[in-house]
């Protein structure tokens, strides 16, 4: 047997203070946590599993981490039993949490590249906080592409960050249907037509990318063709998780769990097992 | 590491007698239909050491099959964690080394870069008393996986025992397991002789075996044929999806979690029960399911065994028990699936 961990129960939650709820859209809610916790520390692209005694947990990442306020900010689609009863909150409001888990964006492999970001729908909130990295250390990095793809134009999230971000790095936007104008350029169809903006030579880029997994398979495809390698391209997954902590199975895909040595892989890594879809 | 005694038959009660003193004992017992059963026994009569293998493993005893995690109090948030343990602590008697294997595969889950604290509890609190095997059971292949018919674990367990015709050879293999035995003047002091008819018991024992399965490169072979149609051949013409194999499988740690809430809305209870990677519901994700037909779920079963297991935790998934043939209502057997694609590499 291995030696004894003295950690405490890792299933037994926490408690964090919800300090704001914002719409975002329609179907798209942003939670403003803050977890009672003394080490707050949380790196993009992990996550934490939130919910309600009664109702269950699930996994959130993070689309804001900010130590100063010791404030974290889920951005949640409306689907599912524990987002219902979570979308119901309003500040004051306590929820249960735990975490950080999972091993977050390899932002270190970024430096001195040129970076893409592919984000599809709410796959946005995740990387949210890894453009926020890019945009303070923006000399760090060669030229920044932000393509971000939706379903129609009010389901962009974050349009004021956009505007902003739109200063620094190349923000570049597609939406299936473009029906009404809208503050910022945005090209009908899938995310994938906006790749003729690209400039740089690709062998020289790092992507991370994180949305529905079809739409990662296809821009991989896509940015493999284009010359990129496939060692640096990094996807984020999603699964349903019940435990965190590589406990419960259900977030395994071959021999990864998304919850431990995920939710971001390198995509040779993980393409290689079944059932995978990328 | 120490010596070895032996235990006369004769004398088994009293020691087991000595043991229920101390622990809950649960013992093989042969019950209705002549399932062997692992009980709490409180002496000897009942207890039947020639079983060949039972329906569940002992795990269920360190990793129940339903277990209460904690309790909440709705109007003050307050958490009180279950304790999981028992309330004498436990000695798992003549559990076969297969099973025990197991066990120590469970360990590789349960008590890694995160602990589960309720399994962590149970199993510092069981003692285990191995009875190795002297003769295969049906559709065992342990010698093959590398888990019997003798014990090849060094550590993990408490006393080795090996059944011969009028005694027990006992081997302690922790303090624990030396205090079981020391003091008790039921012990003598096994030879060297001993021994050596120990190794002759063990060689018998493996040229019993009439199942086999090569398991030389067995899991790089299987990673490059994940496409093999034997998985959908057996799935859609065999698999009825009822997730026996994965509940009688003694290394199988997926769960599930629940809350029940009481009817004065007051207590949560949150809990967790065995869960299966052959239900429809466990890969489900918003918007679709990854394992959505019952080939990918049938490829899961027999891959994760057989062959990420290995990658994952170093060792395989898969303990030769024979369990999850015997109990398939349509006696799908993941050897032959594996020795299908072992032929069709080799032909081609």
């Amino acid at each position: 047997m291995p030696p004894k961990n003295e950690n405490q129960n890792p299933l037994e939650p926490q408690t964090a203070i919800i300090e704001q709820h914002v719409e975002e859209t329609d179907d798209i809610f942003s939670l403003y946590v803050r977890p009672q916790i003394n080490d707050f520390n949380f790196r993009p692209g992990q996550f934490a599993m939130i919910g309600l005694p009664g109702y269950g947990e699930a996994p959130f990442s993070f689309s804001v981490i900010d130590p100063r306020s010791r404030m974290l900010v889920q951005t949640i689609r409306k689907a599912g039993t524990v987002v219902d009863a979570l979308s119901a909150l309003h500040s004051g409001g306590q929820v249960s949490f735990r975490g950080p888990f999972g091993n977050g964006w390899p932002l270190e492999k970024l430096d001195g590249k040129n970076v893409i970001v592919i984000a599809g729908g709410i796959g946005m909130a995740p990387l949210r906080p890894v453009i926020h990295h890019l945009i303070e250390n923006r000399s760090r990095f060669g030229e920044i592409y932000l393509f971000y793809g939706v379903k129609t134009i009010e389901d962009l999230l974050f349009s004021d960050d956009l505007e902003k971000w739109s200063a620094s790095i190349h923000v570049l936007l597609s939406a299936d249907e473009v029906r009404q104008n809208c503050r910022l350029p945005v090209r009908q169809g899938l995310v994938t037509v906006l790749f003729d903006q690209l400039l740089e030579p690709l062998s020289d880029a790092v992507t991370f990318t994180c949305g529905p997994q079809i739409m990662m398979k296809f821009a991989a495809a896509h940015l493999i063709l284009q010359g990129q390698a496939a060692t640096d391209i990094y996807v984020s997954l999603e699964r349903r998780m019940k435990c965190g902590i590589a406990q419960c199975g259900h977030c395994q895909i071959g021999a990864k769990y998304v919850c431990m040595d995920g939710p971001v892989f390198c995509l040779p890594d993980i393409q290689r097992f079944a059932d995978t879809f990328l | 590491m120490s010596e070895a005694y032996l235990l006369s038959r004769k004398r088994l009660p009293d020691w087991i007698k000595s043991l229920a003193e101390i622990y809950t004992v649960l013992g093989p017992v042969p019950l209705r239909r002549g399932q062997t059963v692992f009980e709490p026994i409180a002496s000897a009569d009942l207890l039947n050491p020639n079983y060949c293998s039972t329906m569940l493993s002992p795990r269920l005893f360190i990793y129940p099959g339903c277990q209460k995690l904690f309790t909440v109090n709705r109007s003050t948030g307050q958490y009180v964690t279950a304790d999981p343990r028992t309330q004498r602590p436990q000695l798992i008697f003549a559990i076969h080394p297969c099973d025990m294997h197991a066990i120590s595969v469970l360990d590789r889950t349960f008590l890694a870069k995160y602990e589960d604290y309720y399994y962590r509890k149970r199993r510092d609190d069981t003692v285990t008393i191995v009875l190795n095997c002297n003769k295969a059971c049906d559709s065992g292949f342990c010698d093959s996986m590398g888990t019997g018919p003798f014990l090849r674990l060094k550590q993990g367990f408490d006393v080795a025992l090996t059944a011969r015709e009028k005694d027990f050879i006992a081997e302690p293999a922790s303090e624990n397991g030396e205090r079981l035995i020391g003091g008790r003047d039921f012990f003598e002091r096994a030879t060297a002789a001993d021994l050596g008819e120990k190794e002759e018991i063990e060689q018998r024992a493996k040229r019993s075996f009439t199942k086999h399965l090569d398991t030389d490169g067995l899991p790089q072979l299987l990673m490059r044929h994940l496409d093999h149609t034997v998985y959908r051949r057996t799935a859609d013409s065999r698999c009825l999806g009822c997730t026996n194999c994965t509940m009688v499988c003694p290394t199988c740690y997926c769960y599930n979690v629940q809350d029940r809430t009481g009817y004065d809305l007051m207590t949560t209870t949150r809990q967790r029960y065995w869960d299966s990677c052959q239900e429809l519901h466990f890969a489900q994700v918003h918007g679709g399911n990854f394992r959505s037909s019952r080939e990918a779920r049938m490829r899961q079963f027999v891959t994760h065994k057989l062959a990420t297991w290995v990658e994952q935790y170093g060792c395989f998934g898969c303990i030769g028990c024979g369990r999850c043939m015997t109990w398939c209502p349509t006696g799908i057997d993941l050897t032959e699936m594996a020795k299908e694609i072992q032929r069709d590499a080799a032909e081609k």
